[in-house]
């Protein structure tokens, strides 16, 4: 009976410590098990939709026609009409997953009971992209064939133009190397920060005569080369677990150029939000808040593709997709400048405004004289 | 003069700290800030060390302003603050050359002084040794140390023995008593320890609410309660009485809370007879008595009116939540 009173005692301070602070509580027992709920719920493994396919037919029969008709019904694919160069251009620059092949003899052939063969060149960077559009090219071709009367009539060669042998493997592993510096950005930027306040270690910046500005970018460069050492490390434990490197050594030097931006921009959000926070527990809400979804929503994990429309804003307004994005591109795809221009567009712009925000929110917090 | 300030005042969101204060302090000097926690102390060593903007008034060092010139404020300053800001990954070498690196000294300028400071404070046979296996004496003896490195001409220390024990807070008494003596820095302490400002200040200044009650030689400010001893007793009834009757006789009384009274005297085995004759008068027991020297503690009471110890100051509450208790 003591023992209970006296967890009882316990119990009941913690509880009452809980409910008097009344934001991270309630972020906590209400906001983050909702959040997850729908990330976890929403975001990864849905049925892969509307993945844009190029088609380039020579031939303009009946059949094919109906073929094709039978290919777009459904939500699975959206196909677009384009010449040989245009279709392989839109394949290079990421606008289509795959590039379909009709011959000139698809319907003649068919006609006289012959079996066709229609080519199909993919990018399989994404495998379950590259999986869900084969998936749905063999299914439609054997219904096709069994209208007709005939068995696998219309076969589907499918020829991998970019990432060929691509793993889920090698699809993480770029994510996985751009999260490693989302995270440690966190802590060697705003953790770091708010140790050094607490600690009192920036007094001792402060009171000797080095220039504010010294101070600040002397912190946010050591982060950042922090940041990229562990974005190095993950990145070379993947190559050693067979992931795929492109472009090779070039490859390799531009995704540590990837993490340098991107790390420059979450070091100054992190830094930004450090200045605003005063409990590492906050530090831990931003976490969970701000970081975790950053992450989940990114692509990283699963293609944006899987996502319900209404969840896709948010990937798109997360400069992690972006970084995430180039990362892959790079090492799966090799460097194609076409398609990397829009993601370090992105991740460049979102690294020199955290950089300034941070880096201005970080010079008001040392306060005191300039 | 080193330090000049004027005036100075510091609110924070309206509530005043330090509260237009003005004082000077001499070069060589160890100078001595006296006052309880919350009295305004750290709040003028941060203005003083350009790490916080006063609200108006104006602080000079070595005749350079802290707000509009704060660089050469700071290439003259070395300051200890209350907490430890070493890096305690590294070692005691390291934090020191780090600490000469933030002043611009070449290498060699460094390693040069490098032993020659960590011979004052005992720590020669450490200085390979990471700062985070020191014991809080040792650390505070490198801070102590640390800050002369870039030969500062006033080195600030914000309560440099709190939470020490009383071996360890005479031994760094001793080392700040060298580097004034030896090295000829000016020293501006903050300390709510009376023994700290009586054995090392020249002159201490006695702050409380923000503002400054007396500045003087610690002796001088003790001569303030008269000359002689004080003599503490302790009744067991009748008081007030005893006390109006101590009063009639002549004798100074300092202060009188229920049945404690304090009494100065030049010749107290005077004041002992008288006293225990008046109680024998009014049949009264004596529960204590004790004859002193006068203290800083005493001055600061006659300021005042209350102790300065934190721990003198929770007795009182607990004893007037005692005396609640019995009614």
């Amino acid at each position: 009976m003591r023992f209970l009173r006296e967890l009882y005692v316990v119990f009941w301070k913690e509880m009452l410590v809980w409910v008097n602070n009344p934001m991270l509580p309630v972020v906590r027992a209400l906001v983050f098990p909702m959040m997850w709920i729908v990330i976890f719920g929403s975001a990864f493994g849905g049925e892969v939709n509307h993945i844009p396919v190029a088609v380039v037919s020579e031939d303009s029969g009946e059949l094919s026609l109906a073929y094709l008709s039978m290919l777009s019904t459904g939500r699975t694919l959206e196909l677009k009409y384009a010449s040989p160069s245009e279709a392989e251009k839109l394949l290079k620059t990421r606008r289509v997953y795959g590039v379909l092949h009709i011959p000139a003899d698809f319907t003649e052939r068919l006609r006289s009971g012959e079996g066709v063969t229609v080519s199909l060149s993919t990018d399989e960077s994404t495998p379950q992209i590259a999986n869900a559009m084969a998936a749905h090219f063999a299914k439609v071709s054997r219904s096709f064939s069994a209208q007709l009367g005939l068995e696998d009539a219309v076969r589907v060669e499918r020829d991998p133009i970019y990432g060929r042998g691509v793993k889920y493997l090698d699809y993480l592993a770029p994510g996985v190397v751009m999260m490693t510096i989302l995270f440690s950005s966190i802590f060697s930027g705003g953790l770091n920060l708010i140790l050094d306040r607490e600690f009192g270690t920036l007094k001792m910046l402060m009171v000797s005569p080095i220039s504010r500005d010294a101070i600040i970018l002397g912190k946010i460069f050591a982060g950042v080369a922090q940041s990229i050492a562990s974005g190095v490390v993950a990145l070379v434990v993947a190559i050693l677990m067979g992931v795929h490197l492109k472009s090779g050594a070039a490859g390799f030097a531009l995704v540590i150029l990837l993490m340098f931006i991107s790390g420059f921009g979450f070091i100054g959000m992190s830094t930004a939000f450090a200045t605003r926070i005063t409990q590492l527990e906050q530090l831990m809400v931003v976490m969970q808040v701000l970081i975790m979804p950053m992450w989940f929503l990114s692509g990283g994990l699963y293609p944006l593709e899987s996502m319900p429309d209404w969840m896709k804003p948010l990937a798109i307004v997360n400069p992690m997709t972006y970084a995430t994005d180039a990362a892959r591109a790079v090492m799966i795809r090799g460097i194609i400048w076409e398609t990397l221009l829009l993601d370090l567009a992105v991740i460049s712009a979102f690294a020199i405004a955290m950089f300034l925000v941070g880096s201005y929110s970080f010079k008001k917090t040392l306060g005191g004289i300039k | 003069m080193i330090i000049e300030v004027e005036r100075l005042r510091k609110e924070f969101n309206g509530v005043v700290a330090v509260d237009g204060i003005s004082f000077s302090v001499e070069r060589g000097e160890i100078f001595g800030f006296l006052g309880p926690n919350g009295a305004g102390k750290t709040t003028t060593i941060n203005i003083l060390t350009t790490l916080l903007a006063p609200t108006s008034g104006t602080a000079r060092i070595a005749g350079y302003d802290v707000v509009k010139q704060p660089e050469q404020v700071r290439r003259r300053i070395g300051l200890v603050p209350q907490e430890v800001v070493l890096e305690g990954d590294l070692t005691a070498r390291e934090n020191l050359i780090f600490h000469g690196m933030l002043y611009g000294l070449s290498r060699q300028q460094i390693e040069s002084r490098i032993s020659e400071l960590l011979d004052i404070v005992e720590l020669e046979d450490r200085a390979e040794s990471k700062v985070r296996t020191f014991s809080g004496g040792m650390k505070r003896r490198l801070e102590l140390v640390k800050v002369l490195l870039h030969e500062p001409e006033v080195v600030f220390l914000d309560e440099p023995t709190v939470g020490l024990d009383p071996q360890t807070r005479r031994r760094i008494w001793e080392y700040i008593r060298t580097l004034n003596t030896e090295r000829g820095v000016t020293v501006f302490l903050t300390t709510h320890y009376m023994e700290e400002a009586e054995q090392l200040c020249d002159r201490v200044c006695i702050i409380d609410h923000g503002r400054i009650l007396d500045i003087d030689q610690p002796d001088r400010l003790k001569h303030r309660l008269g000359e002689g001893e004080m003599v503490e007793i302790e009744l067991a009834e009748r008081c007030e009485e005893f006390v109006r009757s101590l009063g009639e006789a002549g004798y100074r009384i300092k202060s009188a809370t229920g049945c404690r009274v304090t009494v100065v005297a030049e010749r107290s085995e005077r004041v002992l007879a008288e006293v225990f004759s008046l109680a024998d008068r009014l049949g009264t027991g004596i529960v204590s008595i004790s004859i002193r020297k006068p203290t800083l503690e005493d001055v600061f009471i006659h300021y005042t009116g209350r102790s300065i110890r934190d721990e003198a100051a929770g007795d009182t509450r607990i004893r007037e939540i005692a005396r609640r208790l019995k009614h």
